[in-house]
């Protein structure tokens, strides 16, 4: 188990290069700093003074890998690659484009997001094992095939008619919560309410429905008959064999989200103006702020990969037949 | 012994709704305390349906349209089709309890097999705590299970077959029922754990005074532990009697050809004197067990751990072994699908160990192979007549598409189909018809070898015996050798010349057929011939 | 004017989705050979759901190729100029503009709701004084042709009635057609007809009241909003099945190598899509666009006209999409891929020596094509979905280009108007909800047909 853990942990390695790379290709390799510069400036400012400034400030105006003029070490740590990309492993994310520390805005907005993302993913869990589990108790039956027909009539409606329908009813006419903005120190469940209502239920369609496979599916299997076979009862089966079961692919199905619940919804925060890492990625993308984009998408994958770890342990939590080698 | 009639079954129907096809045609049987009643037939016979619909335990598909199931109760008989779903669950695992074909499957994976035991006294008896405790580890004490305190806590997954299966009959025994379905118990086991399973069923019949429907395919089995047999064949019993009088007097046809698959141990293959085709040396297949952060080959597991033996040219050598001991490994070894460990094949006099792809090319004409199950055998999406040409295309053997065309026509009218089925699609066939194309695809580029891997164990014991009558025929006829792997000791005396026989990846014994099936030396070959069926019981 | 008063004008998602359909054609007319997958289709085709839905989804394909029949109009020679150089509209005009009937050239000049007379909201105006005052102004596109705005509500009903008329015309046409040719069909073609008749009569009905009414209202800019809607239609179309397009053949070749030839090939597939599937997606995406709109920033002499930038960026948008997707569908394949290499088929063939490619294009491949079916099916709609929320953030369609994404975009603040602009939501969400509900529940029967796990649960023992 140990040495299983270490080896994903050094298995990460190399992932994480790779988003590196990539990312360092995508940003400074296909799209040269001067690019930057000037989508930056805006066109009506663009002169080769403009744009110089502008690489001074934010670093740019060094050479990619090596640099001839430097001595010594500086040759390789004086270069874009090394200040801008390399670093991102020493969590030294720098500045944003606007000057702003980011690991400083990035420890102060995971929380916000935190917040919302969390009791939407638990709450909106247990909601659709609910559901799934009322459901696959009528299985064969019309209320089952109507079912299914709502789970994807729900999924086919896109998710920021959720957003704005809940917003318009629940908010402006129904006039319940605040229609956004964010208190951490005031009554912060009014405003967490209709964010975490929202993403329940746009998740119901997908979700109930996906588990509703996966009870079915055990529902098919040996031992359920033979429960049957020894006098249990529908409900008891229901609860007792099948939903244990069924637990393992959902969990591990959930597990890896977790650590990125810290990254918060793009959506849902900035609709409801809630100031975490959601909105603070689609700001980044809307004023093209690339050093937050870069930074972010390092933590997205670091997330990620802890939450691969976390679902290869949960399996052998939930599921006796697996041992981690 | 009580005659009590405990179960009575009569004109039970059981319908598809949705085409209208009868799958049971008016069955009638009883149950008596202490006997055990055998339902024999083949898959499709409507034997496994019988037992589902006594349980009321059809799938949705499927629909009970007529009949009767009546087991005596406290004041009169009663009617277990008229029982409301709620009194029906008082009489599973109550009083009519069913023990299960896979019990790997049948078992919760994910929870232990104590409290997978627990639950059907829990749900028929007042026993909680301790008492259910002690009572579960009594049971498993019962049914043979070696320290059966600490098995308690075990999952499913961390028994062994056999240990599974007497889970399931301790299960099905717990609350104390007057009528045992047994479901093909033991088909899922090897054959010695088969008859220390079936022994215990036996035991418990009599010191239980149990009434028992065993429904199975294999005629072995109902020898050893029947009372009365029942032969069913599409949905209707066709034949029944007490099972002495079965074996030795058979009054359907059919039920005569059942009884003929079982072995013969009296007539042999002669031995001839030959001269070797293949030679194995030594082979050793080893597959690296990682361990550890940086996954050091830490052991091998030793798959086949020098096997040295020799196949001679229109012999037949039949590699016997339960599963896991190897024995399909080597077969793949010497096809070189399989990485070579150490020692040496020798084909014809050259070493083939390990050759290059390329350099196989040539020997791949000459050694060919059948594998087990037909229907995963055969590409769905490929026309039989393409199935059988692929060989003499990749090959190379130079014929154009006329010969080619007349070439399968010949060999699909050599293994008796007709030639018309070379343009239709494997889904359209059935398991026998599916096996012999697999011989015409392998004989299609005139092989000096066949490797049979299992090749009868997925088909039925009626289709069986025209497989292996095939197999002899095409063998005298071109002179082929056949390396025949098989779990089954009781298709080899009619078969093979020679005989090995194969444990945990080595040859503990071989020899010619007579000498190793009357005069067996090593201990696991004894145990293997014991657990063979006959016909004189 | 000459004889030639139009110029073809053929942007590259034009050409790309034609091939699309034509390659689509034949991939399913090959399919037809093999007798498994011909009763699977039928499967499909015998439920009246599975007809509903297929047809529905033609619907929507068929307004996405006819949209995708560009052209430029010749402009009428000025008075007095004389030259035999003709000089094109700059206006790129498709086959779908021209059967919707001039439904896109009535502009108001800002918002008015459905089958309103006047607009939305007050603006200046002069009285017959020449007195400037507030007021509501009356529309340019709506009710011209009432003698009074009273008799609006039943003059609509009189319109409605003879477009109903004439759409039902229409439909008997094209459905008799139909039934004379598949009389002998044991397929439910019923219920698509239904369908058809219904659209046909929708379709008539609404090009025929655009010309008196906005049946959807303006929006913002003036334009008709049900007009908007159908142009969304292409850009949903197209998104959905050129991203799976650009997505399939990196998956199929990745998935189907590292499953078959396993080894070092295995670890470096399986690195790579670690690798992609550890990003965020939304971050990359979002990334790969904005620095695409850099080059076309930097470079405006690559295309001559508007439509030709938006038309890069949204192919560039689909290529994004499909580089980025890849992932989950490689990894399915692999998995079955090493599935079948353990299957005896497979295993008979290397002991006939068959060569790799043949294995793989004969044995493996047909084998994963069920799992590319579904996929391609069930990720249309996910990506009909995306487009909405990437326009949202900013990186989705280019604004000028007519899609759902951008209309719900703006019906944000619209929404929270006083009182609230409800339509453009309303049409963005009808079009896109019918199309994506119809390719869900197609996919859920394509899936049960072809799933070999969900046909094993039907069949009992």
């Amino acid at each position: 188990m140990f040495a299983y853990i270490v080896r994903r942990l050094l298995y990460a390695i190399p992932i994480l290069i790779g988003v590196n790379l990539l990312t360092f290709t995508l940003f400074f390799v296909v799209n040269s700093p001067d690019d930057m510069a000037v989508s930056q400036l805006g066109e009506k400012y663009v002169t080769p003074e403009a744009i110089d400034a502008w690489k001074r400030k934010n670093g740019y105006d060094k050479p990619l890998f090596v640099n001839a003029e430097a001595t010594g070490a500086g040759a390789f740590t004086d270069t874009i690659f090394f200040t801008k990309s390399l670093k991102l492993f020493a969590f030294d994310f720098g500045r944003s484009e606007s000057g702003r520390d980011i690991t400083t805005d990035v420890s102060t907005r995971m929380w916000p997001s935190l917040a919302v993302a969390l009791p939407s993913f638990v709450i909106g869990i247990w909601v659709n094992i609910c559901v799934a589990l009322m459901v696959v108790m009528f299985r064969a039956t019309a209320l089952d095939r109507w079912a299914v027909f709502v789970f994807v009539a729900l999924m086919s409606i896109s998710y920021l008619f959720y957003i704005i329908g809940g917003q318009y009813l629940v908010a402006k006419s129904w006039m319940l919560v605040p229609i956004s903005g964010y208190d951490p120190e005031f009554q912060p469940w009014k405003f967490l309410i209709l964010p975490v209502l929202v993403s329940v239920i746009s998740g119901i369609g997908s979700g109930a429905r996906w588990y509703r496979t996966l009870f079915l599916e055990e529902a098919g299997q040996d031992y359920v008959r033979t429960a049957r076979a020894k006098g249990a009862s529908e409900i008891s089966i229901l609860f007792k064999h099948i939903l244990p079961n069924a637990l393992i692919p959902i969990l591990t199905g959930v597990v890896v989200l977790i650590p990125t619940l810290f990254m918060g919804s793009l959506l849902i925060e900035s609709f409801f103006g809630i100031p975490g890492l959601g909105s603070y990625m689609l700001d980044a993308i809307r004023s093209q702020d690339f050093a937050i984009v870069r930074s972010m998408v390092f933590i997205g994958s670091i997330l990620y990969i802890i939450g691969l770890i976390l679902t290869d342990i949960s399996y052998t939590w939930a599921d006796p037949r697996v041992r981690l080698s | 012994m009580s005659d009590a009639i405990r179960l009575q079954v009569s004109d039970l129907r059981v319908r598809v709704p949705e085409s209208g096809e009868e799958i049971l045609k008016g069955v009638s049987l009883e149950l008596r305390a202490g006997q055990v009643f055998a339902l024999v037939g083949e898959s499709g016979s409507g034997k496994s349906v019988t037992s589902l619909a006594v349980m009321r335990l059809l799938p949705d598909a499927l629909a009970i349209t007529g009949g009767t199931v009546r087991v005596p109760g406290e004041q009169r008989e009663q009617d277990l089709f008229e029982l409301s779903e709620s009194a029906m669950q008082t009489v599973r695992g109550r009083r009519v309890a069913m023990i299960f074909q896979n019990a790997m499957t049948a078992l919760n994976p994910v929870q232990s097999v104590g409290r997978q035991v627990a639950e059907t006294l829990r749900l028929h008896t007042r026993l909680r705590g301790d008492a259910l405790r002690q009572r579960v580890v009594q049971l498993f004490a019962e049914v043979g299970i070696p320290d059966p305190d600490a098995r308690f806590d075990f999952f499913p997954h961390q028994m062994s077959g056999g240990q599974q299966q007497r889970v399931m009959i301790a299960m099905a025994l717990a609350c104390e029922p007057d009528i045992l379905i047994a479901d093909e118990p033991t088909t899922a086991l090897d054959v010695t754990i088969q008859k220390q399973v079936l022994a215990l069923v036996r035991q418990l019949t009599v010191s239980r005074q149990l009434a028992v429907l065993l429904i199975t395919h294999d005629m072995g089995v109902v020898r050893q532990t029947a009372d009365e047999v029942a032969v069913m064949y599409r949905g209707e019993i066709i034949e029944r009697a007490p099972v002495d009088a079965f074996f030795h007097n058979p009054r359907e046809a059919y039920s005569k050809r059942l009884i003929d698959a079982l072995p013969d141990l009296t007539h042999f293959q002669s031995v001839a004197v030959e001269t070797p085709l293949l030679q194995l040396e030594d082979v050793k297949v080893y597959f690296p067990i990682r361990k550890g952060v940086l996954q050091k080959v830490v052991d091998y597991t030793r798959a086949v751990d020098g096997v040295s033996l020799s196949i001679g040219r229109g012999e037949t050598y039949a590699l016997v072994g339960e599963s896991g001991s190897g024995k399909s490994t080597l077969g793949r070894a010497i096809l070189n699908l399989e990485p070579l460990s150490g020692g040496r094949i020798r084909f014809a006099g050259e070493d083939i160990g390990g050759l290059a792809r390329r350099e196989m090319l040539p020997y791949r004409k000459r050694i060919q192979v059948i594998f087990q199950n037909p229907y995963s055998s055969m590409n769905p999406r490929m026309s039989v007549g393409d199935i059988i040409a692929e060989g003499m295309v990749s090959l190379g053997l130079g014929l154009s598409p006329q010969e080619r065309d007349e070439r399968i026509g010949q060999l699909l009218d050599r293994v008796q189909l007709r030639r018309e089925y070379s343009g239709r699609y494997p889904h359209e066939f059935s398991g026998g018809q599916l096996q012999r194309v697999a011989i015409a695809r392998a004989l299609a580029v005139d092989p000096e070898l066949i490797i049979c891997d299992e090749p009868t164990s997925a088909l039925d014991v009626s289709i069986r015996a025209e497989v292996l009558d095939l197999l002899q025929e095409l063998q005298r006829e071109f002179g082929v050798s056949y390396l025949f792997i098989t779990h089954d000791l009781s298709i080899v005396p009619s078969l093979a010349h020679h005989v090995g026989v194969m444990q945990a990846g080595v040859l503990v014994e071989q020899g010619s057929a007579e000498q190793i099936l009357t005069a067996p030396t090593h201990p696991y070959t004894q145990a293997l011939l014991a657990s063979v069926p006959r016909v004189d019981g | 004017m000459t004889a030639m008063d139009f110029k073809p004008v053929l942007l590259w998602s034009d050409v790309l989705v034609f091939l699309l359909v034509i390659a689509l054609t034949l991939f399913f007319y090959r399919l037809r050979r093999d007798p498994q997958t011909r009763a699977r289709w039928g499967r499909v085709f015998s439920s009246r759901l599975g007809m509903v839905t297929f047809t529905v989804i033609m619907v929507y394909v068929g307004i996405a190729l006819l949209d995708s029949l560009h052209f430029r109009r010749a402009l009428p020679t000025p008075e007095g100029v004389d030259t035999t150089e003709i000089f094109y509209d700059n206006k790129v005009t498709s086959v779908l503009d021209v059967l919707l009937d001039g439904m896109g050239e009535r502009f108001e000049r800002t918002y008015s709701a459905p089958f309103a007379l006047q607009s939305f909201e007050k603006s200046n105006m002069k009285d017959e004084q020449g007195d400037m005052y507030r007021g509501y102004e009356d529309l340019r596109h709506a009710g011209q042709h009432l003698s009074h705005p009273e008799a609006k509500w039943l003059n609509v009903l009189e319109l409605s009635a003879t477009a109903l008329a004439w759409g039902l015309l229409a439909a008997a046409l094209v459905v008799g057609v139909q039934w004379i040719l598949l009389r002998g069909s044991k397929h439910p073609w019923q219920a698509s007809w239904a369908v058809q008749t219904v659209v046909i009569c929708l379709g008539v009905w609404l090009v025929y009241l655009s010309h008196y009414y906005h049946v959807l209202g303006t929006d913002q800019g003036g334009a008709d909003v049900a007009y908007q809607s159908i142009k969304g239609i292409r850009t949903g179309v197209l998104l959905g099945t050129l991203s799976t397009l650009v997505m399939l053949p990196i998956a199929v070749t990745l998935g189907v190598s590292a499953g078959y030839f396993k080894g070092w090939v295995d670890d470096v597939v399986q690195y790579l899509y670690t690798t992609l599937s550890s990003i965020p997606g939304i971050l990359l995406i979002a990334a790969s666009v904005l620095l695409f709109q850099v080059y076309i920033d930097l470079n405006p002499d690559y295309f001559a006209i508007g439509m030709e930038k938006a038309d890069a960026r949204f192919i560039a948008l689909c290529f994004i999409l499909g580089l980025t997707s890849w992932s989950s569908l490689c990894r399915l394949i692999r998995a079955e891929t090493l599935k079948i290499s353990q299957l005896g088929y497979v295993q008979a063939a290397h002991a006939f020596g068959v060569g790799h490619g043949r294995i793989l294009g004969r044995h493996i491949l047909p084998n994963v094509v069920h799992i590319i079916l579904i996929t391609f099916v069930l990720d249309f709609s996910a990506l009909v979905l995306a487009e909405a929320v990437l326009s949202y953030i900013g990186v989705g369609i280019d604004p000028s280009m007519g899609s759902w994404g951008n209309m719900i975009n703006g019906a944000r603040s619209e929404l929270s108007r006083e009182p609230a602009v409800w339509w453009t939501l309303t049409g963005a969400f009808f079009f896109m909800f019918v199309l994506v509900l119809a390719a869900n529940l197609f996919s859920d029967l394509v899936r049960d047909a072809f799933d070999p796990r969900s046909a094993l649960g039907r069949s009992g023992t």
